[in-house]
């Protein structure tokens, strides 16, 4: 390994983040805006906040910010408008610069033209539905009246027919009240109009009441629903007709109405008039329509215009909003004529930034050009990783835990192999690895197609991990191979078994099992093993084995990058005091325990193993008898149980008092630098005191409480970490378990009913239970199984996860950050 | 085939996909490096694994014995 950072290779890409530099621009300010949007398309400059005494209202460009704020109200206006109307705004290619003042004027416009248009229409629209809710009274009403006409006529004649007749019979009376019927029907009043349906019965309740009954109400139902002119909404209605007496029950009935949301229209008893103001209406309504759709045409046409428009307008005013918000993070100089920005830039976006603040300048045809000057600061920088698509989401996995402490070693080169690696150990299967490859190559296939649309939440985050997924299913392959598993079938593709039956009859073969006869199956596990009964003892043993091997490697990793950042900071405390003694512990134990297993494989001894490790602490000196796999096992036993019990101490002991001492030496090289030179001192103590803990003040008691804390965690933490990859063992177990279970289970005894019915059912089931269960939770299981590892396992022996991100300014980020 | 000869041909087989790495993607010689650390990573890992199961199946202390049914 040569990451040392220097030395004889070159340093890695990615393991250590980014140098970087506190910078001081001091920018005119007539150039400062366009500087800063230069600034905005590199994106490579974090702006520190130098106002963030003052509130947004006291800032410099409140104003600009407010007025941006009303135009980004416009484009939504616009935006709601448009979505109303079933118009899609079109990403357009072209990016024309836009004046914003241009801009502001031009939205105001078609705001105006917009809203005057809206309330045209609307008020069109409103008496287009009166007429057409009037129309339709005219004609139920007409009905009404006619029938009621005809029949009265029925009526009159049978009576007249009647009264010719038997004259003498009919009583006097009745007579006399036909004959005054419709003398008295002339003074009855009517009204008539529309009433929702669902009121239309509390309705007539509310009415006979009123009048006390001295009403007559007739409603008929309309099929249709009709659009109610206030609100504009479709209802379902029925025209009433009353007939009422009096001016008294006229007011009453007319409240009612009201209250009810009835609308009242007039209408006329005479036939001829009746007639003609049905065919004014309809008239009116034609007309009306056409100059409903004539303002529709024209509405759409704005809309469309807009919308060719829309995403660049929308673009430009949220670049100034986010050119503005920087502005204001800026201070102004003394002078009123300078902003100063201070901010975090990588070292290798030195020229670049000059050359915008260069290009800035001339371009606004500024006088005086900005100043970029490289500040000295003991402030801690963000940390920035160079990352590209493949490496971001694997950076993103270390990042969930903890952003790295600028310069620190990235633990994010390893995940990108080991991640995927610990996966595919607990998923190892290789046609469900095919499945899983298959899915990802469609995402990355489409990749640039998909980037561009929007996805659901689920999507979107495996479409932002397809990289992590594909490493995944390639190592899910591979150790899908090692396992010999496809669906959990095992197949003969390297070679015959080495194991044969005993004897020609193969009659032990229950009994006694098999025997090897051929040389050790060359790649993976021997078929022969599925489905016999000795399959779970020996994949168990084998599998926890396996769990411990890639554990102590992996731990071993993890220490061993903690001294490539104790090298880097330059740190010889660490190497000697924490480096080394860690290493000593956890080798002496499961590094001991690591090689026992193997050499116990290469012997072929029957030594038992937990015998072994757990004696030797218990009672070290005792004969190791049939558990002995090598001579002298028992001195090397002691010698590594010493070297672990001498490691403790060496851990918790010396760091602590070495640190005082450290501490104090530079104490007092401080306290003769003060009688040198004044200035200097003084930038020594502000120095020292944006450095904090280290500082000033040494609490020995802390220090050596925050040691014996991470001793303990360390020697604990090994044999928990070690316990903990055991999961990798459990994990691939259950999943080897569940897929043979669904296979043997449901494919297989579907396949015995020689049944096609049954057998397509079984396909079905065994289906969806592969992708449901096996894909995608186990999927999602191992996945989480081996973030813990690493976050955990492998991360608390070297990372520190303190840093910050950095988050320079950049339109990319302005344009992604969409709703 | 041995132990030591499959281990060999995943040496070589690190070894050539350093080489078509660095030829395929050179870029700078700190991504190089980059590279040359994962393919290196990813090799051993798939080594761990392949020798881990080789070695337990090299001196059987239990044998297959085969279910009733068969």
């Amino acid at each position: 390994m040569a990451e040392g950072g220097g030395g004889c290779c070159p340093p890695m890409d990615l393991f250590r983040s980014e140098p970087m530099q506190l910078v001081q621009l001091i920018i005119p300010i007539e150039s400062a805006h366009l500087t800063v949007s230069y600034l905005g398309d590199l994106g490579l400059l974090q702006f520190k906040d130098l106002n963030s005494d003052k509130s947004p209202f006291q800032r410099t460009y409140a104003t600009q910010i407010k007025r941006c704020g009303e135009l980004a109200r416009k484009l939504r206006f616009f935006k709601e408008q448009m979505s109303k109307a079933g118009f899609s705004p079109k990403t357009s290619s072209t990016r024309a610069e836009i004046n914003l003042d241009d801009l502001e004027v031009k939205l105001g416009e078609l705001e105006s033209e917009l809203v005057e248009m809206n309330a045209n229409s609307e008020k069109l629209q409103r008496s287009y539905n009166e007429l057409a809710e009037y129309k339709l009274v005219l004609q139920k009403a007409a009905d009404f009246f006619h029938a009621a006409h005809s029949s009265a006529l029925e009526l009159q004649r049978e009576s007249e027919s009647r009264e010719a007749d038997d004259s003498l019979e009919t009583p006097l009376l009745l007579d006399q009240e036909i004959s005054t019927d419709p003398s008295k029907q002339v003074k009855l009043g009517y009204l008539t109009g529309l009433v929702p349906r669902e009121k239309s019965m509390a309705f007539e309740r509310i009415l006979f009441r009123a009048t006390r009954g001295n009403v007559f109400l007739k409603q008929a139902t309309l099929e249709n629903p009709v659009t109610d002119p206030i609100s504009g909404e479709k209802v379902e209605k029925n025209v009433f007709l009353v007939f009422y007496s009096g001016e008294k029950a006229k007011n009453k009935i007319l409240k009612i109405c009201e209250a009810f949301g009835a609308n009242r229209y007039p209408f006329t008893e005479d036939l001829g008039r009746q007639v003609q103001s049905i065919n004014e209406v309809s008239a009116r309504l034609s007309e009306l329509k056409t100059t409903i759709d004539a303002g529709l045409l024209h509405r759409g046409n704005l809309l469309q215009t807009i919308g060719d428009q829309f995403e660049r307008w929308n673009l430009v005013v949220r670049k100034e909003k986010s050119i503005y918000h920087t502005l204001n993070m800026l201070s102004l100089d003394v002078t009123k004529k300078c902003l100063v920005a201070e901010g975090w830039s990588p070292i290798f976006a030195t020229k670049q930034i000059q050359d915008a603040l260069e290009r800035g300048a001339y371009d606004s045809n500024s006088q005086v050009g900005a100043i970029f000057q490289v500040l000295h600061t003991k402030e801690s920088p963000p940390t920035y990783f160079r990352t590209n698509k493949f490496t971001t989401a694997f950076q993103e996995i270390v990042d969930a835990y903890g952003v790295a402490k600028y310069q620190e070693a990235n633990p994010g080169v390893y995940t990108i192999v080991t991640f995927p690696f610990l996966f595919a150990v607990m998923f190892g299967d290789w046609g469900h690895g095919i499945c899983l490859l298959l899915a990802t190559l469609y995402f990355i296939i489409r990749e640039k197609k998909l980037s561009s649309q929007k996805l659901g939440d689920i999507t979107e985050m495996t479409f932002g991990g397809r990289y992590v997924i594909l490493m995944m299913s390639i190592f899910s392959i591979y150790t899908g191979l090692i396992y010999n598993e496809f669906f959990s079938v095992p197949l003969e593709l390297f070679g015959r078994s080495a194991y044969a039956c005993r004897d020609l009859s193969c009659g032990d073969s229950t009994t006694m099992g098999l025997i090897k006869v051929r040389p050790t199956y060359p790649f993976g596990l021997d078929p022969v093993w599925h489905g016999t009964r000795s399959e779970l003892p020996f994949l168990n043993s084998l599998k926890m084995k396996m769990s411990i091997l890639i554990g102590v490697t992996q731990m071993n990793l993890g220490i061993v990058i903690s001294y490539f950042n104790a090298l880097y900071f330059k740190n010889s405390i660490n190497v000697w005091f924490q480096f080394i003694p860690q290493l000593i512990f956890l080798n002496s134990l499961f590094g001991y325990l690591s090689v026992l297993i193997v050499m116990k494989w290469c012997t072929g001894s029957q030594a038992d193993l937990y015998h072994v490790m757990i004696y030797m602490f218990l009672s070290p000196t005792d004969e190791l008898g049939e558990n002995q796999l090598f001579p002298g096992q028992k001195l090397v036993q002691l010698v590594l149980l010493f070297l672990a019990l001498v490691a403790v101490p060496w851990m918790l002991i010396p760091k602590p008092f070495l640190l005082k001492k450290q501490h104090e030496a530079r104490h007092q090289g401080e306290s003769y630098a003060l009688l040198e030179t004044t200035e200097e001192s003084l930038q020594v103590e502000s120095a020292n005191d944006s450095h904090g803990g280290h500082g000033e003040e040494f609490e020995f008691s802390e220090v050596f409480v925050h040691q014996l804390i991470h001793t303990i965690e360390f020697v604990l933490g090994a044999v928990s970490n070690t316990a903990s990859y055991l999961r990798l063992w459990a994990l691939s177990l259950a999943h080897s378990e569940l897929s043979s279970v669904f296979y043997d289970k449901v494919l297989l005894l579907a396949w015995g009913f020689n049944n096609v019915f049954i057998l397509i059912i079984g396909i079905v089931v065994f289906v969806f239970a592969t992708v449901g269960v096996l894909l995608v939770m186990e999927t999602l299981s191992a996945f989480l199984h081996a973030l813990r590892l690493h976050w955990v396992e492998f991360q608390n022996k070297f990372y520190e996860g303190d840093g910050y991100k950095f988050q320079p300014f950049s339109f990319l980020v302005t344009e992604e950050e969409e709703e | 085939m041995g132990f030591l000869i499959t281990t060999l041909i995943f040496a070589v087989v690190g070894i050539i996909a350093s080489l078509l790495v660095r030829i395929c993607c050179n870029r700078t010689p700190s991504t190089n490096l980059l590279h040359l650390t994962l393919v290196i990573t990813a090799v051993v890992c798939c080594w761990m694994m392949w020798a881990i199961v080789y070695l337990a199946q090299m001196k059987p202390l239990i044998v297959p014995i085969l279910s009733e049914g068969e």
